[in-house]
């Protein structure tokens, strides 16, 4: 037998051997680079020969940023990008999450129907669009052409603005399922007593609905939002495929410009700062997710 | 009334499912129809979908091509098995810690790992690469492997910590009772009761790593293009291959759909309630 004070002890000297390796890993592959990257802002970084040199450049990256046009472009944009987004899905979603809570939409089926968009390969989904929209034989056209819609074939993927948000549907459709899946989830932990003891004092389907639905998935809708803010602004893959920035840089969004300035232009300095600004925003949502995740009694005691 | 009215809602909600399967699987399903017929059909107009010229030979074609598809798919199965591999090795053994082993602050650096999953992956890209290219690891499996377990180690600590705290604490109290030493109650009661959960989060871990693109786009050059790379480089340069190009995309997204498909369950039990709880 041992003691219980030993076994702790124990425990805690096997737990600090557990943590480590994970630790170690996290350490190479996540803090250095995130430290190394706000240094890398306030270098200037040249191609020397064989090697870079590196060069104190002050906040003059940052101060880059705002002298150039395409970045506040591309800032606007993602911004844009991001709102019409997240607006989208999350409709979309919680429309999706109702039916299949819904007697009717119980059926593994919608389930499978759900998981299809989200587990396929994000270039397989942009080169999918990519064929949907194209110009001469894409699907797009023709059913258009054959409702009589439309009288010539339109170059979706052409002009500015019409690009941007022929992306954004592209991106909607594939990031639906999985809020809807979240939501749903957020659904289905809602008691049903709440439910059977509205129906007695007589609420109808809509008064259930804001009294009791709304207020239930308050969390979910918060997580929701964040997540899909994120990966908006995120969004590279269905750019590089589609569009590569084009037309004249109107599908230029913040992601896709550090990697273009960093790995294109070799601009590194310059790439790190974007990068760095694109890295500020998210903290923000991420402590918004963090803040939602936080057990009931810190919500309480904040109001 | 009540009775119209729950036929017109009934009638609603049936409507409804129909255009959302219509809307979800439609696109995809015209990817694989399309990728089915051969590029004469493709660009008649209007496109023929005359069944009789459905062929495997845009499949057939993409295979024998030297276009890297096919290397493409083994650098992503080596990839995605190596990171899903070793993240569940190192991930378990962190969120046992965390989830039983009296970690000071365990939630705390919980969060910590959760905010890491919503770093923009251009932040550590960019030195990770210039590091890399110093040391020889651009352009290697092994280089990509560490980089991917930023994000994927991450999701399996977080999944598999809210597994382990559900594991009764009489097991392992019991196991102490015993003799056992706590590295033996995680190797010998543990770890066997938790194969379906570990199995399970290491086919995410895969997908998660199999359809990753932006690292892969900067940390491969020749030698280790994944399979998305390997696409998205064959709809630049060939664009107007269509049904080689849908073949390739339905390839390469097969294995994925299918394993999703496969462990829907634990997909959606597991992972996504596991996102909106604490």
């Amino acid at each position: 037998m041992q003691t219980t004070n030993e076994y702790n002890r124990k425990r805690y000297r096997l737990g600090l051997w557990f943590v480590a390796p994970a630790v170690f890993v996290l350490l190479i592959v996540l803090a250095y680079p995130i430290f190394a990257s706000l240094v890398l802002s306030f270098l200037r970084v040249r191609f020397a020969g064989q090697g870079l040199s590196f060069e104190f450049n002050g906040l003059n990256n940052y101060a880059d940023l705002f002298r150039k046009d395409l970045f506040r472009e591309a800032l606007f944009r993602s911004v844009y990008y991001t709102v019409i987004e997240v607006v989208s899905v999350i409709l979309l979603a919680l429309l999706v999450a109702l039916m299949l809570n819904h007697p009717l939409g119980r059926s593994a089926f919608y389930r499978v129907v759900l998981l299809v968009p989200w587990a396929l390969a994000p270039v397989a989904n942009a080169v999918l669009w990519k064929w949907i929209y194209n110009a001469n034989y894409g699907i797009l056209n023709q059913a258009l052409r054959g409702l009589g819609a439309i009288e010539e074939n339109i170059i979706w993927l052409g002009k500015p603005w019409l690009a941007l948000n022929m992306i954004l549907v592209a991106d909607i459709w594939k990031a639906v399922p999985f809020i809807a899946l979240l939501i749903l989830a957020g659904l289905q932990n809602i008691p049903s007593y709440l439910y059977k003891a509205a129906r007695l004092d007589g609420a109808n389907a809509w008064q259930q609905f804001v009294h009791i639905t709304l207020p239930g998935i308050k969390t979910t809708f918060v997580i929701s939002i964040v997540l899909q803010s994120i990966w908006a602004l995120k969004v590279f893959d269905l750019i590089y495929v589609l569009t590569k920035g084009s037309p004249a840089d109107s599908t230029v969004l913040l992601n896709y410009l550090s990697w273009r300035e960093t790995f294109s232009n070799l601009d590194i300095g310059y790439g790190a700062a974007i990068a760095n600004v694109l890295f500020a925003l998210m903290l923000m949502l991420a402590l918004v997710y963090i803040r939602a995740l936080r057990p009931r009694q810190t919500q309480a005691q904040g109001g | 009334m009540p009775i119209i009215q729950r036929f017109l809602t009934r009638f609603f909600i049936r409507f409804g499912l129909i255009t959302f399967t219509l809307l979800a699987l439609g696109p995809v399903i015209w990817a694989v129809v399309t990728s089915l017929l051969p590029l004469s059909s493709l660009t008649s107009h209007p496109i023929d979908l005359n069944p009789a010229n459905v062929t495997v030979e845009n499949y057939f074609l993409v295979f024998a091509s030297s276009r890297g598809l096919v290397s493409g798919l083994i650098n992503s199965l080596i990839i995605a098995t190596f990171t899903s591999a070793v993240g569940l090795v190192i991930g378990s053994m962190a969120a046992y810690a965390l989830a039983r082993l009296n970690m000071p602050n365990s939630s705390r650096i919980l969060m910590m790992i959760l905010a890491t999953q919503m770093f923009p992956g251009i932040v550590i890209v960019i030195p990770l690469f210039l590091v890399m290219s110093r040391t020889g690891l651009v352009d290697t499996h092994f280089g990509l492997i560490i980089v991917y377990l930023s994000f994927i180690l991450p999701i399996v600590i977080w999944i598999l910590k809210g597994f382990f705290e559900s594991v009764p604490m009489e097991l392992e109290r019991a196991a102490a009772v015993d003799g056992a030493s706590p590295f033996q109650t995680f190797r010998y009661i543990v770890l066997p009761i938790s194969l379906p959960p570990l199995f399970a989060t290491g086919v995410f871990a895969f997908i998660e790593a199999w359809n990753e693109f932006f690292f892969a786009i900067i940390l491969t050059r020749i030698h280790v293009k994944t399979a998305s790379i390997a696409i998205a480089e064959f709809s630049g340069q060939y664009q107007t291959l269509y049904g080689q190009m849908l073949a390739s995309a339905v390839l390469a997204s097969i294995p994925v759909v299918a394993l999703a498909i496969i462990f829907r369950r634990f997909i959606l039990e597991g992972f996504v309630e596991g996102a909106i709880k604490a």
